[in-house]
């Protein structure tokens, strides 16, 4: 007994990411002590708001974002290419998005969709910007991407500003989306959004891309290397343009189903400060770009985020310390796995020299 | 210290790797103020004796003795501190730093706490005046041209008072205008009194610059000559003059029918340099074609040209009639063409997918490996086993990740790769490169199986055993053009040599 506990014990210890999450526990306990409270309390506290009651709903809600953007940042980094754009992108597509739900005079059941493919259409179209300066200009992606965020926010918040504003409202903010045009919830986890089979799905098909097609392997063949996939005849620009295409079209649909599906009305800079673009960037780094792991890793943080403000209301513990988790689990796992791949190349690299070394 | 010491004596000096005697028992005495040539093959030894001499490698017996003194390097810093500085192949400058800060780095010149800019420059400046050699110690090394970062090198070597400067293969990164302005430079050290050890396999440099020659094969010193009483043919003999194995001369298959044809294909590089000049050739069905060349005379630019890789710019190429000139690379593979690149790690391989995925690549839109856009996992699966068995790759397992296999396992699986591809021309760079001798026999027997099912091969290799023994016909390449074509059966390593190394222009330099 007590040797098959030390065996799972050692099991989960050499997995860097229950390592980590562990560790980073261990170092949140030594903050939170010494704040002054009690951390196992704290920690309680924590999770209890994360998964009970309406805090499992607000995990869950938060998790359809992280996890979106996730998926839309792990499809071009899996073929080598940095998308940084995911936010600008998101709230393009929102825009889009949104206005298509409140003026299309169409039927609901034909306006969500299609407000849906607005948010797609939108969000691409802003990540194709990056991809044709990069193919085209050499400009590098992982630049252009991030600089366009900001004239994605300028554009927005003067839409909303003035041709689409609220003359209502005192906030910098479209009218409502019509009760009928939103995206309804799900009897499922208290009334969680019916975004969430989408996504579901979405994960589902990117694993089945990635995993069983031509393209699929190809991009990861990309991503490995570059002049291996030029060589065997992959056309390699028109593929960048793919999955920048493909990248913004998920977080289009993601700021879409953000106003749509949650807060129904446009809000300047709403968006943005939640930071899901870049939760779903280390969601995407630390799963390794796979959906499954996603999934998983984004549900985590979405916990980390509702249970810490949980502890805050409740303990008075700030709810930055789920930040230093999550920014400590963060380290940690990159660390292992820096490490890792180091000792590899250093093993390859012996094995080479005693083979081709020039003599 | 005696006065008449010859400024470095090296005596007995051995190095054994494993499988390999790099060095074998070699002497080696050079004059204060000569240029001494050190010549060999790719394999010589030439690198491991200089990096012997230089620390960076221990010898396992044999002593070194500079200007009479017998020393041991532990590290390149000794080698520094007993008087040697070495200019090494790949410059290791820091790009964004200036010409004096990279000269001086190490040995700053202090004003208190801080370095003193105004003198490290003005010492850089004072110093490469001296030596005529043209460079500007405020440039910022990024911007520099190959050319001007050589003579940076020279001058942080002499700026650590080198008395000996080891040059290994300077001019295998310049264009000829350059390696002439480089010659200058090395008789203005010699005339200061500086000793040249100039490591190169270009017989016409050696003719043209250094007063003795020292020749390498297999680890072993074949010759000391003094420069002005030998010639680039003996030299040439010296150097290559290995017993070649006996295989029976190849015949052509089904002869006359043109595979590819390459009319007056030119490459300009990024700097305007010419590295291709209008090269025209045909390989026939049935036949393989040789390419002798010495690295970074324009064979890479030929066969980036013809694999599509990069841009050719000017000419054109036909294959099976079909012209690909300005067509991507997964045309060119439809149209018939597949590849053994040189560089296996960087373009050949990925070391992060397994074995199966980089045995399926070029092979994914074949209607064997798919059904629509998706993948016919089991095809390739078993398509990957069966190469493993067939080319005898030593791996786990189709799953194993290609990064773990040695040298010599991942060029098998690069040749599997691209030998089952039903194409008509294999253009073949190096095939096999760092392969153990078995593998090589059962390389070269597929090799020759290939081409007797009438399709044709373009053979790119450093061995010219391996070229005469495979080939009907080989090119031979120089500064970018086909100097000479030769039938296999009638000519010999010797003559190859000659022209490979320029030796039929040694004349003309010379004058």
């Amino acid at each position: 007994m007590a040797e098959t506990l030390r065996a799972s014990t050692n099991r989960v210890l050499r997995n860097p990411v229950a390592f980590s999450i562990v560790l980073s526990l261990l170092i949140g306990a030594a903050i939170i002590a010494a704040t002054g409270t009690n951390p196992l309390l704290a920690y309680s506290e924590m999770v209890r708001g994360a998964l009970t009651g309406s805090g499992l709903r607000n995990t869950v809600s938060r998790m359809i974002p992280i996890v979106g953007m996730a998926l839309a940042i792990s499809i071009p980094f899996r073929a080598g290419v940095i998308n940084l754009g995911g936010e600008g992108q998101m709230v393009i597509g929102g825009l889009a998005g949104t206005l298509a739900a409140i003026y299309l005079p169409l039927p609901p059941v034909l306006v969500i969709p299609l407000a849906l493919v607005a948010g797609m259409v939108a969000g691409a179209l802003w990540a194709l910007l990056p991809a044709i300066g990069q193919t085209a200009l050499k400009l590098p992606i992982l630049i252009s991407s991030l600089l366009l965020n900001y004239p994605a926010r300028a554009l927005t918040g003067y839409m909303v500003r003035f041709p689409f504003a609220d003359p209502t409202v005192t906030s910098s903010s479209t009218v409502p989306v019509p009760e009928s045009n939103r995206i309804p919830k799900l009897a499922l986890f208290d009334g969680v959004s019916a975004s969430l089979v989408l996504l579901i799905l979405l994960l589902i098909g990117v694993a089945l891309f990635n995993l069983r097609t031509v393209p699929g392997y190809e991009t990861r063949m990309t991503g490995l290397n570059s002049r291996f996939s030029r060589y065997g005849g992959v056309a390699v620009d028109r593929q960048v343009v793919w999955v920048m295409l493909a990248s913004g079209g998920i977080a289009g649909m993601i700021g879409t189903h953000l106003v749509v599906g949650e807060t129904y009305r446009f809000l300047d800079g709403d968006l943005v400060v939640s930071g899901f673009a870049w939760s779903g960037l280390l969601v995407a780094l630390l799963a390794r770009h796979r959906p499954g792991p996603m999934l998983a890793a984004g549900a985590f943080f979405a916990a980390l985020q509702i249970g810490g403000l949980a502890m805050q209301r409740n303990v008075n513990v700030p709810w930055q310390i789920a930040q230093v988790l999550q920014a400590v689990v963060i380290i940690m796992i990159a660390g292992r796995f820096v490490l890792k791949a180091r000792r590899e190349t250093a093993a390859v690299i012996e094995g080479e020299t005693t083979v081709t070394g020039e003599v | 210290m005696s006065v008449n010491a010859p400024e470095l004596e090296l005596r007995g000096i051995t190095k054994r790797f494993p499988g390999v005697l790099a060095n074998d028992r070699i002497d080696l005495t050079v004059k204060t103020g000569a240029i001494h040539a050190i010549v060999g093959e790719n394999g010589a030894g030439k690198t491991t004796l200089m990096s012997i001499l230089y620390g960076l490698v221990q010898p396992d017996q044999g002593e070194i003795r500079v200007r009479g003194e017998l020393v041991r390097f532990s590290s390149a810093l000794d080698a520094i501190g007993a008087g040697l500085g070495m200019v090494h192949q790949a410059f290791k400058l820091f790009p964004t730093l200036t010409v004096a800060e990279n000269v001086v780095y190490r040995n700053e010149p202090k004003k208190g706490w801080f370095i003193d800019r105004d003198a490290a420059e003005a010492g850089v400046r004072k110093l490469a005046d001296s030596f005529g050699l043209g460079i500007d110690p405020k440039a910022r090394v990024e911007d520099l041209p190959v050319g001007v970062l050589q003579r940076v090198e020279i001058v942080k070597a002499l700026y650590r008072d080198a008395r000996v400067l080891i040059l290994d293969e300077p001019t295998a990164v310049l264009a000829p205008q350059e390696r002439d302005g480089l010659f200058v430079i090395m008789r203005r050290l010699k005339a200061a009194g500086r000793t040249i050890l100039f490591v190169t396999h270009k017989l016409n440099e050696v003719m043209a610059v250094s007063d003795r020659v020292t020749v390498l094969r297999s680890g072993r010193v074949m010759a000391d000559l003094k420069t002005s009483e030998t010639s680039p043919k003996a030299i040439s003999k010296l150097m290559t003059g290995r017993d070649i194995e006996a295989v029976a001369r190849p015949s052509l298959g089904n002869g006359g029918e043109h595979l590819l044809r390459v009319n007056d294909l030119g490459v300009v590089d990024d700097a305007g340099l010419v590295r291709l000049d209008r090269v025209s050739f045909e390989v026939q069905a049935g036949e393989i074609l040789g390419i002798a060349a010495v690295a970074g005379n324009g064979q890479s630019e030929l066969i980036d040209a013809l694999t599509g890789l990069k841009p050719a710019s000017s000419g054109s190429i036909s294959l099976n009639g079909v012209d690909i000139t300005q067509a991507e690379p997964a045309q060119r593979r439809l149209a018939g063409l597949a590849y053994v690149p040189e560089d296996r790690h960087r373009v050949g391989t990925a070391a992060g997918g397994e074995v199966w995925s980089n045995l399926l690549m070029g092979y994914q839109r074949t209607p064997k490996f798919r059904r629509g856009r998706w993948l016919r996992g089991t095809a390739v699966k078993e398509h990957a086993r069966e190469l493993i068995a067939q080319y005898d790759v030593r791996v786990g397992s189709e799953n194993t990740l290609v990064g773990t296999l040695s040298g010599g396992n991942l060029q098998k699986l690069v040749v599997a790769r691209e030998m089952t591809h039903p194409a008509e021309l294999l253009i073949a760079d190096q095939p096999t490169r760092g392969v153990d001798i078995g593998a090589i026999q059962f390389l070269h027997r597929r090799l020759l199986e290939y081409r007797d099912q009438g399709r044709g091969i373009l053979l790119i290799s450093a061995e010219l055993s391996e070229l005469l023994a495979l080939s009907n016909r080989i090119l031979v390449m120089y500064e970018g053009r086909i100097v000479a074509e030769f039938d296999a059966a009638s000519t010999d390593e010797a003559e190859l040599g000659i022209y490979m190394t320029g030796g039929h222009l040694a004349g003309a330099v010379h004058g």
